[in-house]
Parts: structure tokens; C-alpha cells; sequence
């Protein structure tokens, strides 16, 4: 009954983007001062995997660190986004992703949040407990957030987006709620309070 | 020898206009034989349904699944107890039925029905596939295509290399073998195409059956015409030309027909049928209504907003919810922001205010395109209105700070 009619082009795509995939490499981000761009620095209090050339959807201005691995526990960190800037970069025109706009009011940069992680693919993206927080010197919203993935695994989420001259800062952490979210969540903490932008 | 690749073409092209392999009719509480090929089908699919039970989008709401069920069971007749059907909460127009009677209906399919009938038909679409063994057909089809193009590909190849050998220059051998390979891939495309176009067939006889089926459970057989004419109405409002364009154009690769080719054939077969029959319109809507805040989110989250705003146009063609529907029409049109869009969400969420069951966020999102557009006093008083609506918002210290935010720049 699908309408989703079958072609040939998904295939391509998908060969071009494990093509690509084989190129890219996992590198280390060790312990200590973790630079995300231009004007945004955190300290990693210990030694995490930055998997940002190997995930898919991956922007210039997004950086992704991993302990245990992507579907284990991820940390997402986003130098300062521009408007049209996204978290989640689309894979076909067809099936846009969140941008940041200049306009964007306090609850429309949570739906930012919960769009892009629901672009990842996760069902029932819920926010929760929004309350002031802060970037460095950025004030901005600090959340909760639960989700599943497809396979129903419960995950949980914590983060915070702020807002500075213009440009939209994120850090957003996501593990299962399962052993792993709590497991690293007091280490995430940690670097969000380290977080200094130039 | 440039003939010998030119007339195996030809073969390809008659091996792809071989037919195709059709299975019996199953009876109603029917189970195959675990040692035969459907038997592994069914297993399968009974490994995929176990996973189903615990995926993350299945909807495990009792009265929503009985009233599914419901439905099925008054299309399907004897067959009722050989089915299950799962609502799974994805913004998709989709449902499926494994071999082994597993069925999932998509959120998004409910959301565009119009009512029950339009349900049933394509539930009597799936039974189609079902009962007349479909997916079988289908795994014996592309068996049989994988073995016919191995062997004509080796056969094209050993002719190609003997006439290559007897080639009189190498530029002659080279443009044998350039030949050769075209014909192979032409052999495997040709066998593709086969399949689609099998699969094609497929679905425009589960569309009659579906048809038919609804009918003789005394639903209106015009609901399969008025299925597909919605959608189609959608794919044009798309905001993205590809979606647009592709209602109109067909390929050989495609595994559905298109749309309007599927009205047609309906329409045809609805002549020899009864008319009349129920719609079930208000059970419908009284089934999905608790579940239209949530759908509607999904689909927004689509980002086709010009086929979300469709969507709603049709859900609020009966005058009902207009409260929500005018609330995600505002969602629709702010997140959207093309021109003139958030003057479009402002007049939604206007409408929605109006409304009973306007969701309490109306007056958030009223606030902040007043704020926008400069009016501080509109601003102020939606601001207000929220904040009495939902004082325990977890959101409400936002609100609050925009309202405080506003009161000190007045």
C-alpha cells in the first residue's frame, strides 16, 4: 500500500555515503581542554572518542564525542550556529532538518532540540524540565529530554542551548536511560560547567 | 558479429515479459507446513512480529487497537482470527500484511483517513495480499528472475567471448566485450523491471479486492476512490517540486501504480458494485481524536508543511476539533516561515482561541508573533491568557520572562 514508490536512487545515496564513511576516521579527544570552533572551548575530564567524521548528518559546526560508542552514550556540541545552521544535517532536500533562524523564540530553540533529535530517528522526543542555564557566558535553557529509539529502547537526554551575539551554542548528551545515561551524566555536567566561549 | 549482442537484447527483453508464478487462494485458519517455503516465509515474519510487540512507535492504546481490529475482522470474515493488526505511530500513509496474518497500520494513514470506510478498504487491500498469497508469489518471482538472469548472463557471456576471440583487430574484440557487458546489464535490468511490474500488478488486484471486500462488508466503495484522490490533493500541495512531480510520472522501477491509474480501476470496477454503504465517519474520528495532537507533531516533524496543511484541510472539512487543527495549521504555517507565513500562523492560532479545545500553547505561540509584529499590548494579554491557562506549564518561567521582558521595555 506504501506510496513510497522504489527507485534506484536511495541506493546510490547509500553507496556514496558508505563510500565517503570509509574515509573519514574516529579520532581521539583526550582529557583536558577540547576546542569546539572558532570561540568555544570545554575541559573533558577524561578521555572521550570524537566520532564526528563518522556520523551521518554530520555539519562543519557540530562535533561529536562518544565514550562507549554512538548508540552507548554521544555528546553533541555545537559551535556558535548561524541562522540556517542545523544540529542534524538533512540527507535528501526532501527531508529537511531544524534550522536555526534569527528570530527564534525561547520555546522555538527548545523545538530545535526535539526536532533534530526526532530527525535522528528517535520516537516519542518529549523535553522536560526546562530551567535557566548557561553556555560559558551565554544564558540560556538547560533540559531534560527522553526518547526510544526504534527498537524501543528508552534513552534520556540533558543539555542546554544559549544564545549569544546572534549565534546559537548547544551541548546535548544521549544514552540509554538504561545504566549508561547516569553512568556518564555527572562527567557531562562537569564539562558543561567548563564551557568558556572566547 | 555485431548482431549477436543486438539479438540477445532481444531475449533479455523476452525474459522480462515471462510470466509470473501464481500461488493458490489461502483458506481461513491455514497454517503451511513449517518444512515449505512459505512455512520459512511465516517464520520469518513471525520473528519480525515478535520484535514489533516492543518497538519504541508501536501505539498500545486498548480501545485504538480493538477498534482496529474491529475493522479487520468485519473485512476479512472467516479469516478474522488468523490477523493481527498493530498501529504503529509513524507519519507515513502505509499499512502492510505479512504472510503470517501480522498487520501494521500507520499513524499517518489513520490521520488522512476521512473515515472508517477509507480504513476498511485498505485494510481489504492488505487481506488482498494475504489471501491470495502474495508475498509467495513474490519470493518465488524473484527466484525464479535471479536464476533466469544468471543463466542467460552466462550464456550472453560465453558468446560474447567466442566472438571476441574470433575478432580481427583488437579494437573489434574490445567493442564485442563492451557489447557483451551492456547485454548482461540490460539482462539484470530487464529482470528488475520484471519484478517491479509483477509487484505492480500485485497491488492493483489487492486494490479491487480491497474494494471489493470493503463492499461486501457494507462499507461505501466510493471511500477507495476518495483514498487515493486525498492523496494525490496532498503530493500536490508538497513544498518540495520532486513530491510533486511524482504523481505524475511513472517508471519501470516503481513497485505501486500511480495513483491516478488506481482511481481509474477503481472507479471502473465501482460501476459493477452496489453504491451506497457506510462511512463510519464520527466512529473514526472519535477513535483517532485523543490521538491528533501527537500525529499531528509527528507530521510537522515530515518538515513538508504544504502536505501537513493538506492534511488538515481535510481533517477539518467536518467542522470538528477546530480548535487543534487550527493550532497545528498555526505550527504548519510558523515553522514553515515562507512569506507572508507567520501572518497565516497568527490568523490560525486566532482561530484556534476561539475554539473549546484550543491547546493551552495557542496563547504562547499567539504571544510571540504579536511580539514579533511590535504589538506589546496583543503580546501581553496572550502571554497572560497562557499562563492562566496552564500554571504549571513547565514552561510557564519563560512565558513568564517574556512577559517581564515586555512589561519593562513598555
Amino acid at each position: 500500500m506504501t506510496t513510497l514508490r522504489t527507485t534506484i536512487r536511495p541506493l546510490g545515496i547509500a553507496a556514496a555515503a558508505l563510500s565517503l564513511a570509509a574515509c573519514a576516521s574516529v579520532v581521539a579527544a583526550p582529557a583536558g581542554a577540547f576546542r569546539v570552533g572558532s570561540g568555544y572551548e570545554v575541559s573533558l575530564g577524561r578521555d572521550w572518542s570524537d566520532i564526528s567524521a563518522v556520523m551521518a548528518g554530520k555539519t562543519r559546526k557540530v562535533r561529536l564525542l562518544s565514550i562507549d560508542g554512538p548508540l552507548l552514550n554521544r555528546l553533541y556540541l555545537t559551535d556558535g550556529l548561524a541562522p540556517g545552521d542545523f544540529l542534524i544535517k538533512p540527507e535528501i532536500k526532501e527531508r529537511p532538518t531544524p534550522v536555526i533562524r534569527k528570530d527564534m523564540s525561547a520555546s522555538e530553540r527548545l523545538e530545535f532540540i526535539t526536532d533534530s533529535v526526532a530527525a535522528l530517528e528517535y520516537q516519542r522526543v518529549e523535553l522536560a524540565k526546562p530551567r535557566p542555564g548557561r553556555i560559558g557566558e551565554a544564558s540560556g535553557v538547560r533540559f531534560d529530554l527522553t526518547a526510544q529509539t526504534r527498537e524501543g529502547l528508552d534513552i534520556k537526554g540533558a543539555g542546554v542551548i544559549a544564545e549569544r551575539g546572534g549565534k546559537t551554542y548547544v551541548l546535548l548528551y544521549l544514552a540509554p536511560a538504561e545504566h549508561y545515561f547516569d553512568a556518564s551524566l555527572a562527567k557531562v555536567e562537569a564539562i558543561m560547567a567548563s564551557a568558556r566561549l572566547g | 558479429m555485431r548482431a549477436v549482442p543486438v539479438s540477445l537484447a532481444a531475449l533479455a527483453a523476452a525474459l522480462a515479459l515471462s510470466g509470473p508464478v501464481q500461488a493458490a487462494e489461502r483458506l481461513a485458519g491455514s497454517r503451511p507446513d513449517i518444512a515449505s517455503v512459505e512455512g520459512g516465509l511465516w517464520g520469518e515474519m513471525d520473528k519480525v512480529e515478535a520484535e514489533a510487540r516492543t518497538r519504541g512507535d508501536l501505539n498500545r492504546d486498548p480501545a485504538l487497537n480493538a477498534y482496529m481490529h474491529e475493522i479487520m475482522c468485519k473485512v476479512a470474515g472467516p479469516h478474522c482470527a488468523d490477523l493481527r493488526v498493530y498501529v504503529m505511530d509513524r507519519p507515513y500513509f502505509n499499512a502492510s500484511m505479512a504472510p503470517n496474518g501480522y498487520t501494521e497500520i500507520w499513524s499517518g494513514l489513520l490521520l488522512r483517513a476521512s473515515d472508517e470506510a477509507e480504513v476498511a478498504y485498505v485494510l481489504g487491500h492488505e487481506f488482498g495480499h494475504f489471501v491470495e498469497t502474495h508475498s509467495l508469489e513474490r519470493y518465488a518471482a524473484r527466484k525464479m528472475r535471479a536464476n533466469v538472469a544468471m543463466a542467460a548472463s552466462v550464456v550472453v557471456a560465453v558468446a560474447g567471448a567466442s566472438s571476441a576471440a574470433g575478432a580481427t583487430t583488437s579494437g573489434e574484440a574490445q567493442s564485442i566485450i563492451d557489447a557483451t557487458r551492456g547485454t548482461i546489464d540490460l539482462i539484470y535490468y530487464a529482470q528488475m523491471a520484471a519484478l517491479f511490474r509483477f509487484t505492480r500488478e500485485q497491488e492493483s488486484e489487492a486494490d479491487l479486492l480491497g474494494q471489493r471486500r470493503a463492499g461486501q462488508a457494507g462499507y461505501d466503495v466510493a471511500a477507495a476512490m476518495e483514498s487515493w484522490r486525498g492523496l494525490i490533493a496532498e503530493t500536490q500541495a508538497s513544498d518540495f517540486k520532486r513530491v510533486r512531480r511524482s504523481e505524475s510520472r511513472s517508471s519501470i522501477f516503481d513497485s505501486h501504480p500511480l495513483s491516478a491509474d488506481r482511481i481509474a480501476a477503481l472507479e471502473t470496477q465501482a460501476r459493477t458494485l452496489t453504491p451506497g454503504g457506510e462511512r463510519g465517519r464520527a466512529r473514526h474520528r472519535a477513535a483517532i481524536r485523543p490521538f491528533l495532537p501527537a500525529w499531528l507533531r509527528d507530521d510537522l516533524r515530515r518538515r513538508d508543511f504544504g502536505q501537513t496543511l493538506a492534511v488538515i484541510d481535510r481533517l477539518a472539512a467536518g467542522g470538528e476539533d477546530l480548535g487543534v487543527l487550527n493550532y497545528y495549521r498555526g505550527e504548519a504555517y510558523r515553522l514553515r516561515r515562507g512569506e507572508g507565513d507567520l501572518a497565516k500562523a497568527r490568523e490560525a492560532y486566532l482561530a484556534a482561541s476561539g475554539q473549546p479545545d484550543a491547546p493551552a500553547a495557542t496563547w504562547r505561540e499567539l504571544g510571540d508573533i504579536h511580539r514579533r509584529d511590535g504589538a506589546r499590548a496583543a503580546a501581553k494579554a496572550a502571554y497572560e491568557t497562557y499562563l492562566a491557562k496552564a500554571p504549571q506549564a513547565e514552561d510557564a518561567w519563560m512565558v513568564q520572562d517574556s512577559l517581564s521582558s515586555l512589561e519593562r521595555s513598555s
